[in-house]
């Protein structure tokens, strides 16, 4: 049971597991910029609120045409 | 001190998805209840929000030890992963690409699984109904506890969150009492719907704080990432329904 309770914990953070990694990726990306001092503040925020409304069309997007195949 | 708008965007947050959360228990407990008597569905329960009370317990104290940005920036990411998820699966529901979640087809599904299991005698306790109901409970309670501490912690709000989500369960919790049936009615996917865009602009705006973004507008940002997230998704529900139903 404390298995199953487990696996379902994680599924609450990641359904599409490529929408979880770029998800990731985009934070890491930016936090490295904006703590590393290569981006200034705004420009951390900027990208935080560009690509992560991108990230989400792009995994509906994906999931959407593979639905509609019927696969 | 943070604002009204403040105040009641994780309050209101904390209600819708706490909501989602236990009309989903509710379903589980009301068709071990039905299936196989009150008593261990209620046990079941009782026993599942006792551990919950125990995590909690534990995990309460340790929120102050943390320090805020880094309190912020896991809670934000968390935010963003179950944020997102929830409103991607909202949008694909919406337009037609995945089916509805159906409670009445979750009742009876639960229902026909605990009748078909052996029966045991009256008198000795169900533990397969039992265990049913306590997992039921502790894991949307989880969830419930993970919302609170999400939408809460970053910004010292647990009060108004815990709130949120305790009017929400125990509105359920009263509705479900009365009507012995699941809420079926409900318009879960419109709630997962605000709570996913509600969720992601939270995230958003709490790991951006966390690395030092200073929004303009201050905690009225939280309001333009609800609005652009909105936007979003309703511009994919838009573009994606009429090919969907095209195609169906």
């Amino acid at each position: 049971m404390i298995g199953a309770v487990i696996k379902q914990l994680i599924g609450l953070f990641v359904d599409d597991e490529l929408l979880a990694a770029t998800v990731l990726c985009v934070v890491a990306l930016v936090s490295a910029l904006a703590l590393s001092g290569l981006a200034p503040a705004w420009l951390a925020g900027l990208m935080l609120a560009l690509a992560l409304p991108a990230a989400l069309v792009a995994s509906v997007l994906r999931s959407a045409r593979r639905g509609t195949r019927g696969d | 001190m943070p604002n009204l708008t403040t105040i009641i965007s994780v309050a209101g947050a904390s209600f819708a998805a706490s909501f989602v959360e236990a009309v989903e228990a509710l379903t589980i407990v009301l068709a071990v209840g039905l299936a196989r008597g009150w008593r261990p569905a209620l046990s079941g329960a009782a026993a599942a929000i006792v551990a919950l009370a125990l995590i909690v317990a534990v995990l309460g104290p340790l929120m102050s030890v943390v320090p805020i940005h880094a309190l912020q920036f896991v809670v934000g990411v968390l935010l963003l992963l179950f944020g997102q998820r929830w409103l991607r699966k909202a949008i694909l529901r919406a337009v037609g690409v995945i089916a509805l979640h159906d409670e009445d087809a979750a009742f009876a599904r639960e229902t026909r699984g605990l009748t078909e299991a052996q029966q045991r005698r009256s008198r000795e306790f169900d533990w397969i109904a039992g265990v049913t109901a306590f997992k039921a409970v502790l894991v949307e309670g989880i969830e419930v506890v993970f919302i609170v501490i999400a939408v809460g912690a970053a910004r010292g709000l647990l009060v108004f969150a815990s709130a949120g989500a305790l009017a929400a369960c125990v509105a359920v919790a009263a509705v479900g009492a009365a009507i012995h049936r699941p809420l079926a009615r409900v318009p879960e996917n419109a709630l997962k719907f605000a709570v996913g865009v509600m969720l992601s602009a939270f995230g958003l705006f709490w790991t951006g704080e966390s690395l030092g973004v200073g929004w303009p507008g201050g905690d009225a940002a939280i309001l333009a990432f609800i609005a652009l997230f909105l936007a979003v998704a309703l511009a994919l529900v838009a573009l994606l329904k009429p090919r969907a139903a095209l195609l169906a």
